[in-house]
């Protein structure tokens, strides 16, 4: 199909919801309220890492109103993504700050709590772990049964007797020989700290389990409804088929809401209620202490190069400070094996990323999990490999990277359908007037009025990851009046997929936007199954399985016509809601007059109910050789770039970003206005993670910033002055109209770019975030003082 | 929430200072902005709620030529920024509103409130100050003024008595040409608390009140700092030696999660050089 000629895809109509949204009409699991329902809330512990010597729940069991009170003794079941690691109650011993030891349902939420409080535990506080090199030291174990402990085999690689989580390796070339004969060799650290989502909507579940079957039923905020129904499944031993989820309108997810929290309590507290409804709504404070994260992360990293910049070896070490148990951490860890170098092509290559265990909350996906991390480290990298080489940064990258028939780390060889790097690169450098660094003695003239102009780039790129098999599905149901209903497995969170896959199936069904419907309040008992809604894969995925549900669909209608008319199937054409011969295109049906078979007029009918029925699944893929970590992760790449020009308070270490500009090749656009809202949005994030969020502990784990009164989000006035969405198109050859995804990618990079602009303001190169006008202030004082 | 309390909201002074006296353990509500985030986090407890913004007095909020204003307790702090004559004659107190929290906050947070929550860094402490306001203080007593200045006694701690309910503040008036700028530092731009706040103030007779938020226990006053300038002539040099003279009055929280001391030092310096030069700058302020 010409791209010119496209009604739908590529334009930009409002999302679907939007009016709903606006008007307060859309409800969520926060808003409902069943008959006969119980509020649920948990005493968490206030320790990184004790005995629960006693438990005594006596007082509370006791108050009016109260209806079950669960310990660790009445959750005997372990939950696990990846590592089936975590209690649903802790039993024994505490590993983080912030974990449920104990949960009360009750009439309301006042007297849940004050339920709560009249719960007495006796702890005995136990040394804890709470840095990567006390991880790494392994005299204490966050899991003395890590050797026990079931896991993804062939994908992740916990250690012996350590904190190690998972281990995973690419080994590409020889590293060593390489960096011998390098004409430089560059070294260095850099860290980031663990960050929260900060969703509008915290984690909410309401479930009803059948006290006398297994049968349980939820409603919650989850991004991915059947691996709720999955992995719960597995922990409580029962049949998948006995889960239901439904999952209304979410409130944002980015990564936080992927995975299983809070449906298996709320369960377990229905159960121990005789079936009531119990909900359980994160307050913003458990959405902190006691809800999974993003790790921190250190990356000590070595790069060695030609004299005229050609990168000859590199070798990582990422450690990932990613909490009590594994959830999607390990994964998070995976992504920096195959991704975890940079969109560069690099001969000798060594990356370690170790996922470890420390006793403080657990991480887990946040939006382009893995990326944001190391590319804060791989980009920073690049710019100051390219100072020390004296070649424009912009050269230094254009020399290096990925494009057609170079190969990744992991052994792929890229084809002009993986999409270009660099046309991202130059695109953005354009935008930004992007001449190379500034001269000391430039800078020095700006210093004369206490604030200093400096302009930076960066580079991504990012694949989804998810396991080779992934899978998706859509069905289409058609009405009398040709209107059509489409169902997928994924969620709406509000990256506005549901909208993407309207204008998908009205493409291709060449029917008005207004007769496509894609159902909402997903329900796995009705809904076709998909994966997980993450990876940015949704509109790949789930637009390529929605793409055959509509030629499905159009096929049928086909064959109904074909003896309508008389004739050979080939003769027939779709158009305009009709199914018409090429040749006497005044024979034509329309979609109606076939939605439920075809009568004649003397009442005979053909056909039948048409439904649509399209699948996809990630073929081709592989898991990565535990040694090399060679094989094929990659559905399909997305590149990208970021250039940014900003200013800086030399006095205050104010930031204020004058221009953001990034570019992105996502192949096909199919709605423009909400990838450009993704991208604002995306870099808006992204802002957060370089300038002002990060959350901090004392030294023996407590979180010392549970709330936004001191983890600070970007707020309306941080916006930049101006933020461009570029958008580039190579198409991918199996992408839905050559589309790739983009949801995630705007926040990758972010912090790069900004420390790289930085660095040709100030002069100085910022190997740790948050860049808070604190950091920066202090040092330009230091920076100047020495 | 595990408080359980009654509510009661007065129309008269006198029943509100009665039931002060009859009921202890009781909270004063104004806004609610302070109190009831610490009532849900049960940081604080009470068995009483009382609602002060019927009582007429207290939604005073009047100019007296000669006298200055008077800010009723239940006047909120975005009806302080709107008030354009307030604008013109003290604009570090306008400003020191505008500054407060997030604009939501500010439709119910009042500026009595904010004094007598009496965080260090409350963003209207230090553009009273300044002005020499008076906290005007009821109780079955009756009513007593206290300056401003000996009003704070520590974090989140006044001389206010459990049965004493503040009913306002008074501002005395200015000449023209009085002029005033407020400056704080924060680590966003958006609603966020202050790391360090400055109000200085600059009288036709050029003479030059400075108050500090957010680097002490306490807003203070910088009396002795305003005689040593007092000797001095206000020039743009004397930005520099102000900075760095300025240090020497904080004290600034060694383990604050919010700014280590190093930067509040820095800025506290910075800020006040920066404000110093706008009230000189006869085009600022």
């Amino acid at each position: 199909m010409d791209k010119r000629q496209y009604k739908y895809i590529g334009k930009s109509p409002d999302r679907s919801e939007a009016l709903e949204k606006v008007t307060g009409r859309a409800a969520y699991v926060h808003d409902m309220e069943l008959p006969g329902m119980l509020y649920a809330k948990a005493l968490h512990s206030p320790y990184a890492r004790a005995k629960i010597v006693s438990i005594d729940v006596s007082a509370a069991k006791a108050l009016p109103g109260v209806k079950a009170v669960l310990t660790g003794e009445d959750a005997p079941y372990l939950v696990g993504l990846y590592m089936i690691d975590k209690r649903i109650i802790a039993k024994d011993i505490v590993r983080y700050q912030g974990e449920v030891v104990a949960a009360v349902a009750a009439t309301d939420e006042r007297i849940a709590e004050e339920a709560v409080s009249l719960i007495k535990v006796e702890y005995e506080v136990l040394p804890s772990v709470q840095t990567i090199d006390e991880a790494l030291e392994a005299k204490i174990l966050v899991h003395e049964d890590i050797n026990d402990l079931e896991y993804m085999k062939g994908v992740f690689f916990p250690q012996k007797d350590s904190n190690i989580a998972s281990w995973n390796k690419t080994v590409r070339g020889d590293v060593e020989k390489a960096f011998e004969e390098s004409y430089l060799v560059v070294e260095n650290e850099m860290y980031l700290p663990a960050a929260a989502h900060t969703p509008l909507e915290t984690h909410a579940a309401i479930a009803e389990a059948d006290p006398y079957s297994d049968r349980i039923k939820i409603w919650s905020s989850a991004q991915s409804p059947f691996a709720v129904r999955q992995l719960m499944a597995k922990s409580f031993g029962i049949a998948e088929s006995d889960i239901q989820v439904i999952i209304p309108y979410v409130g944002g997810g980015f990564g936080g809401k992927a995975g299983i929290h809070l449906e298996p309590l709320s369960a377990l507290l229905s159960k121990a209620c005789k079936g009531r409804p119990v909900k359980y709504k994160a307050t913003r404070e458990e959405e902190f202490n006691q809800l999974p994260t993003r790790a921190a992360m250190r990356g000590r990293i070595k790069t060695g190069v030609t004299k005229d910049g050609k990168i000859t070896a590199m070798k990582v070490y990422y450690d990932w400070d990613s909490g009590a148990y594994a959830d999607y951490g390990v994964n998070v860890g995976k992504t920096a094996i195959y991704s975890g170098a940079g969109a560069y092509e690099i001969p000798n290559v060594e990356i370690h990323s170790r996922t470890l265990y420390t006793n403080k909350v657990f991480s887990t996906a946040y939006r382009g999990f893995g990326h944001l991390e190391t590319h804060w480290v791989i980009e920073r990298q690049m710019d100051m490999v390219a100072q020390k080489l004296g070649i424009d940064p912009y050269d230094f990258r254009m020399i290096n990277i990925l494009g057609p028939g170079k190969t990744t780390v992991s052994g792929e060889v890229i084809t002009e359908s993986t999409g270009s790097p660099s046309d991202c690169l130059k695109a953005v450098a354009r935008e930004i007037n992007w001449t190379g660094y500034q001269s000391e003695e430039e800078r020095e003239i700006q210093r004369k009025t206490g604030k200093v102009r400096g302009k930076g780039l960066a580079l991504l790129h990012k694949a989804p990851a998810m396991p080779a098999f992934t899978s998706t599905a859509s069905i289409i149901q058609i009405d009398g009046d040709g209107k059509v209903k489409v169902m997928i497995g994924a969620i709406d969170i509000g990256q506005g997929a549901n909208t993407a896959m309207r204008q998908i199936a009205a493409e291709v069904l060449d029917i008005p936007l207004e007769n496509v419907e894609v159902v909402w309040e997903s329900d796995t008992q009705k809904n076709p199954y998909d994966w997980q809604t993450v990876a940015s894969k949704l509109t790949f995925m789930g637009g390529n399985a929605v793409i055959k549900a509509a030629e499905d669909m159009i096929k049928q209608m086909k064959e109904v016509a074909a003896q309508v008319f008389r004739c050979d199937v080939s003769k027939l054409s779709h158009g305009d809601g009709y199914i018409y011969h090429v040749h006497h295109p005044h024979k034509k049906l329309s979609y109606g007059n076939l939605a439920r078979g075809y009568s004649y007029e003397n009442g005979n009918a053909i056909g039948g109910v048409i439904i649509g029925r399209g699948t996809y699944i990630a073929d081709g893929l592989t898991n990565l050789d535990k040694e090399t970590g060679e094989g094929l992760p990659a559905l399909v790449w997305t590149y990208g770039a970021h250039g940014v020009d900003l200013e800086v308070d030399l006095e205050t270490g104010d930031v204020h970003i004058l221009k953001i500009a990034s570019a992105f090749d996502l192949g096909q656009a199919i709605n423009k206005k909400m990838i450009e809202g993704q991208i604002m949005g995306g870099v808006l994030q992204g802002i957060g993670s370089a300038l002002s969020e990060g959350l901090k502990f004392n030294a023996e784990g407590k979180l010392l910033n549970p709330t936004f009164t001191d983890y600070k989000i970007p707020s309306a006035k941080d916006i930049p002055d101006e933020i461009v969405p570029i958008l580039i198109e190579n198409p991918q050859a199996d992408g839905p109209f050559g589309a790739r995804g983009v949801g995630e990618h705007p926040m990758i990079s972010v912090p790069s770019v900004i420390g790289n602009a930085l660095y040709d303001a100030l002069g100085i190169n910022f190997h740790k975030l948050p860049l808070n006008p604190e950091n920066i202030a202090l040092a330009i004082a230091a920076h100047h003082t020495s | 929430m595990l408080s359980k309390f009654d509510y009661y909201k007065p129309v008269s002074l006198e029943k509100a200072t009665e039931y002060l006296n009859e009921n202890s353990e009781t909270k004063i509500l104004a806004g609610g902005t302070d109190l009831l985030i610490s009532l849900q986090k049960n940081k604080e407890r009470c068995k009483h709620i009382l609602d002060i913004k019927a009582i007429p007095e207290l939604n005073r909020f009047t100019y007296t030529e000669g006298r200055g204003y008077f800010i009723g307790a239940a006047i909120t702090v975005n009806q302080i920024s709107e008030e354009k004559l307030l604008r013109e004659k003290y604009p570090a107190i306008s400003q020191g509103a505008d500054a407060l929290g997030s604009y939501q906050v500010r439709n119910r947070a009042t500026m009595v409130g904010n004094i007598c929550n009496a965080s260090p860094g409350a963003d209207l402490a230090a553009p009273l100050l300044v002005y020499d306001a008076k906290v005007h203080i009821a109780s079955s007593e009756g009513i007593r003024a206290t300056d401003l200045c000996d009003f704070f006694t520590g974090v989140k701690k006044t001389i206010l008595k459990p049965k004493d309910l503040v009913i306002g503040i008074s501002i005395p008036d200015v000449e023209r040409g009085d002029r005033s700028v407020y400056l704080r530092k924060s680590r966003i731009k958006g609603a966020d608390l202050c790391n360090v706040a400055i109000a200085l103030r600059i009288n036709p007779e050029n003479k030059l009140s400075i108050a500090l938020g957010a680097v002490s226990t306490i807003p203070m006053r910088l009396f002795e700092l305003e005689r040593k300038i007092a000797e001095r002539e206000l020039t743009p040099e004397l930005g520099d030696w102000l900075a760095a003279e300025i240090k020497t009055y904080i004290n600034p929280r060694r383990d604050s999660i919010r700014s280590s001391p190093e930067y509040r030092y820095l800025i506290t310096g910075v800020l006040a050089k920066r404000g110093l030069l706008k009230l000189i700058d006869k085009e600022g302020a």
